[in-house]
């Protein structure tokens, strides 16, 4: 929480001047394919940037993202995040490097039979493990209490003791991003997270990211569909092609036929 | 106009056949000379095994003053020995819950070593699937037989029999419904860090509750109808004193029990039916 207070203070000019996420030569290929999703990727993403990662069905987006989180393992490559190497840790290593990182998925992946303030309340898993964190019924009042806020912050307040399969598709997401906020991350990673969403849900959420990413002074990386959406919500897009990254440009300098005709 | 219109249209349309014609899945797949031949050596046996079994109407028929003189004698139900065979289906019912509780306990960590999404080891599942199943192969009176054989005549050899065969049952599908769950929720929380532990007991276990609650309540149905059998060979409860009935041609005693077997079965049924609706709605 100490973070959001100094970043509250903190303009982004200044929040962006140290590398939060450096990628090099990254590859992957998947078993039994015979070409490699992408290879040789490269980018480097700054503390306070918002970056969207854009290609067509199937360039390998997702997997890119993921890989990042070293979710899904990479071929080769090395992944710098906060300045500390993630490609070379395991276990407990690399789950204590990831805290650092809040993930929002394109489904919202809540736990379906569990209250929103529960599911808030995993957030803490990234920091602190056990009984404390499972159950909002355990947990202590500070973390209750923080949860809460996370759910306010996010519009979602009143839905708290309602169940998570109880909840709209826009609803679920934002508690979502309210989970990845109680974990208080560095950066924020959003793969396609208004695709199951219709059109003002979506716009929305991307409203959402976009605050909170000014307001807490966060690094967001996100992989979209929509064109709109990377360029009215990022300082910067990425776009991948034929498995190489082939797209880097300041999203101010582009417009939306310009970006279409790199779905072409 | 419209004619030549029409005409145009109708023959684009049968162009439009003859080239989609060749696409056209066909409505029903011609079964493979194999399946045929499977199909024919099944009846074939299952021709045989109707002869085997003794399936005789005669014998049917000729039995069925028999039936009419034993269920005759089943009226009135006697209640001489009312206080006994209460207190053994009693005996039966708390058998049937000590086994499926302990069962159960027992079950959901042999589910964990089972599940392929939390076993620790391909090696640790393949043998805890080894042990389930043979667990729930043997037949209970099989299990029964060797229990009473070891620690004696009585309900603690039922009780055990019962645990054996609830973590035969339980385990198996706990394991499988373990497995179904979405990956989604616990690929988020791995993606934070949170330790595997965590997303067991927190994705998991509340995901698959609803799988957990109604096996273990069919389980505890289960256990309560075949606790009343085990008493056959010795294992304690209700059917220790059915065995005596009959033995002794008291029909009229044997049908107190029968309703005093229906009651506890339709009600373990009926409350667990009241239980699985409550605990599936509940918020956490």
């Amino acid at each position: 929480m100490n973070s959001c207070a100094e970043s509250l203070t903190m303009p982004r000019s200044v929040l962006a001047t140290t590398s939060q996420l450096k990628v090099s030569g990254l590859a992957k290929r998947f078993d039994g394919c015979s070409q490699s999703v992408f290879s040789d990727v490269n980018f480097t993403i700054s503390t306070g940037q918002s970056v969207a990662l854009i290609g067509a069905n199937g360039a390998g987006k997702s997997t890119l993202l993921r890989c990042c989180a070293r979710l899904i393992e990479p071929d080769a490559g090395s992944i710098i995040l906060d300045g500390e190497a993630l490609s070379s840790k395991s276990g407990s290593e690399l789950r204590k490097a990831r805290n650092r990182v809040g993930f929002v998925f394109q489904k919202h992946c809540l736990v379906p039979r569990l209250s929103a303030l529960t599911n808030v309340l995993h957030g803490n898993l990234a920091h602190r493990s056990g009984p404390r964190n499972w159950l909002q019924g355990f947990a202590r009042q500070e973390d209750r209490g923080r949860a809460m806020d996370c759910l306010n912050q996010v519009g979602m307040a009143h839905v708290a003791d309602k169940r998570c399969d109880q909840l709209s598709g826009g609803q679920a997401q934002r508690v979502a991003i309210a989970r990845a906020l109680m974990q208080d991350p560095k950066m924020l990673f959003a793969d396609e997270p208004t695709a199951s969403l219709d059109p003002q849900s979506g716009d929305d959420i991307m409203e959402l990211f976009s605050s909170l990413v000014k307001v807490r002074g966060l690094t967001l990386f996100f992989v979209s569909h929509h064109i709109e959406h990377a360029l009215n919500y990022s300082d910067r897009i990425l776009g991948l092609q034929e498995r190489q990254l082939l797209l880097d440009t300041p999203s101010q300098s582009e417009s939306l036929p310009s970006l279409r005709a790199f779905y072409a | 106009m419209l004619e030549r219109g029409g005409e145009t249209v109708t023959s684009a349309h049968k162009a439009n056949l003859s080239v989609i014609g060749d696409q056209m899945p066909v409505r029903f797949e011609r079964p493979s000379w194999l399946s045929n031949i499977l199909c024919a050596l099944f009846l074939l046996f299952l021709l045989w095994s109707m002869s085997s079994a003794g399936l005789s109407l005669s014998d049917l028929l000729e039995g069925l003053p028999n039936m009419a003189t034993i269920a005759g004698e089943m009226v009135p139900p006697a209640t001489d020995r009312a206080g006994p065979m209460a207190n053994a289906i009693l005996v039966t019912f708390q058998m049937a819950l000590v086994g499926t509780v302990i069962g159960i306990l027992i079950s959901i960590p042999v589910a964990m070593l089972m599940a392929r999404n939390t076993s620790p080891h391909p090696i640790v599942r393949h043998v805890a699937r080894s042990v389930v199943s043979f667990f729930r192969t043997v037949p209970d009176l099989a299990w029964a037989l060797f229990f009473v054989a070891s620690v004696g005549l009585g309900a603690f050899a039922g009780t055990l029999t019962i645990i054996i065969d609830t973590i035969g049952f339980c385990a198996r599908f706990f394991a499988e419904s373990m497995e179904e769950v979405d990956p989604g929720p616990s690929e988020a929380l791995a993606s934070i860090g949170a330790s595997p532990i965590d997303r067991i007991v927190v994705v998991l276990l509340p995901s698959a509750m609803p799988s957990f609650i109604n096996t273990s309540l069919f389980s505890l149905e289960k256990a309560v109808r075949s606790s009343v059998v085990l008493g056959l060979v010795g294992a304690g409860g209700i059917g220790a004193e059915l065995a005596v009935s009959m033995e002794m041609f008291r029909y009229d005693q044997a049908a107190t029990i029968v309703i005093m077997i229906f009651v506890l079965v339709f009600a373990v049924e009926q409350f667990s039916s009241v239980i699985r609706n409550r605990l599936l709605r509940q918020n956490v």
